[in-house]
């Protein structure tokens, strides 16, 4: 065989090559299924094909994926940071808003004695014993705050200056049980005196003394302060009231009054000074 | 020289952190009584003279800042100091019984002293109030607060202490 194809070979080459142009030209434009040999050939090459074609793509995907993974980890973390950096600046905005609110309150209330001259001011500290309930606000003599003058928070009445230094003034509050109040309600006109008590200090409520036994006081009553305090200019809102008790001689009846500003957590209270009539 | 400063500090830091800080500590609105901690360490570490020291600062800080008339703390807390260093000789200091001890019983004595005062000058008189919400709640807060309060003031004195035996020659 081998001497023959030897001998002939490049007769046996022109011949198949002629062959098979003439089956080129003869199938050229052939819209029939593939013949037999060509389908064998397809039936055993294309699973490989698929196969590889398939594990490229798989390779193709795993390192994209592992790319695009690191990549989305780092996304991730930007987008982390950038969220606690919002957060934070979300809680300086709050709290922003929050001041804000206490202080536009504190001018509300500043507006109402318009023939005073008001001062705005900080508590500094308070009363380290559970006895009183004294603080320090941050403005004194220096800024013409004197004894007597009266403290209001967003809410109502917080109590008098008790003394002042040059930089600081010592403030006592309503539930301190050595304050007193001249104080009447406004739905009936009754009067008494709002005093501090230590056995209701600590739950920011005060008491109502010495109120007529025919009083027609109720729960829940506007408690003021009266035109009769030398002090305190009148109608000041000092609180509610929550419970009315009788006294032991039952000629006088007790009120708990519960106060409208929180006095446990005053930041920031505003000081009227009565006795200068502003122009 | 060192230690006059450190102490008139130290009573200082402590007065400022009580009046600001320690107060985000209240339970139910009491707060331990960390001034009669202080004097019963020192009256118990040190003795009379450094005891009514930090009583007098103490008591005049109190009175000037938070009292309503001038001179009631000053006075309480200096005979307090008195009274709590007499019993300074005998005892082991590294132990934190005894000034557990004694800082409970002084804490009694302080407030019921202010009681009767309050009683004398306002005539109120609610004793179970006083005892049940003020009194007991304190004492407990008190003798928990005194163990790492002394501890610290303790570290504080040692060190003192030993710079002192270097510069003195003492031992």
């Amino acid at each position: 065989m081998l001497p023959f194809f030897e001998k002939h070979k490049k007769k046996i080459v022109i011949a198949l090559a002629m062959v098979l142009v003439c089956c080129a030209v003869l199938t050229a434009g052939r819209k029939k299924s593939a013949i037999f040999l060509e389908s064998v050939v397809g039936f055993v090459i294309s699973p490989f094909q698929d196969l590889t074609t398939g594990l490229s793509s798989w390779m193709d995907d795993t390192v994209t994926t592992f790319t695009q993974t690191t990549e989305q980890a780092d996304r991730i973390q930007e987008l982390e940071a950038q969220v606690a950096i919002l957060e934070a600046e979300n809680k300086r905005l709050a709290l922003y808003e929050e001041e804000n609110k206490t202080l536009s309150d504190l001018l509300d209330l500043a507006q109402r004695y318009p023939q005073h001259p008001t001062t705005g001011a900080k508590v500094i500290a308070k009363d380290p014993g559970n006895w009183y309930d004294i603080f320090t606000i941050n403005k004194g003599t220096t800024q013409d705050i004197s004894a007597n003058q009266v403290v209001l928070a967003p809410g109502g009445l917080v109590g008098k200056v008790i003394e002042s230094g040059a930089t600081y003034s010592k403030v006592m509050s309503i539930l301190d049980s050595r304050s007193s109040v001249s104080a009447m309600s406004t739905r009936t006109g009754d009067l008494g005196v709002v005093k501090g008590d230590y056995s209701l200090m600590n739950e920011g409520l005060c008491i109502m003394e010495y109120i007529d036994a025919e009083a027609e006081i109720m729960v829940g009553d506007e408690i003021v302060t009266s035109n009769l305090s030398e002090t305190y200019p009148d109608g000041i809102p000092i609180g509610k009231v929550q419970e009315i008790r009788t006294d032991s001689n039952g000629l006088t009846k007790y009120a708990i009054i519960e106060p409208y500003c929180d006095l446990k957590h005053l930041t920031e209270v505003l000081l009227i000074d009565k006795s200068e009539v502003a122009q | 020289m060192r230690r006059p400063i450190i102490i008139t500090l130290l009573v200082i830091l402590h007065f400022i952190l009580q009046t600001t800080i320690f107060h985000y500590f209240e339970i139910r609105g009491i707060l331990p009584n960390t001034t009669v901690i202080l004097i019963v360490s020192y009256s118990l570490l040190r003795g009379k003279n450094e005891a009514l020291a930090v009583g007098l600062l103490c008591g005049l800080l109190q009175d000037i800042f938070f009292g309503y008339g001038f001179g009631f703390y000053t006075a309480l807390d200096l005979v307090f100091a008195l009274i709590i260093s007499l019993g300074q000789k005998n005892f082991y200091r590294e132990n934190y019984l005894f000034p557990m001890i004694v800082c409970v019983l002084a804490t009694i004595c302080y407030e019921t002293v202010i009681f009767f005062f309050g009683l004398l000058t306002q005539g109120q008189m609610n004793l179970t109030a006083y005892l049940w919400n003020l009194l007991l709640p304190e004492c407990v807060y008190t003798a928990v607060a005194t163990i790492p309060l002394y501890r610290l003031l303790f570290a504080v004195n040692d060190w003192l202490e030993l710079k002192e035996k270097y510069k003195y020659r003492l031992f």
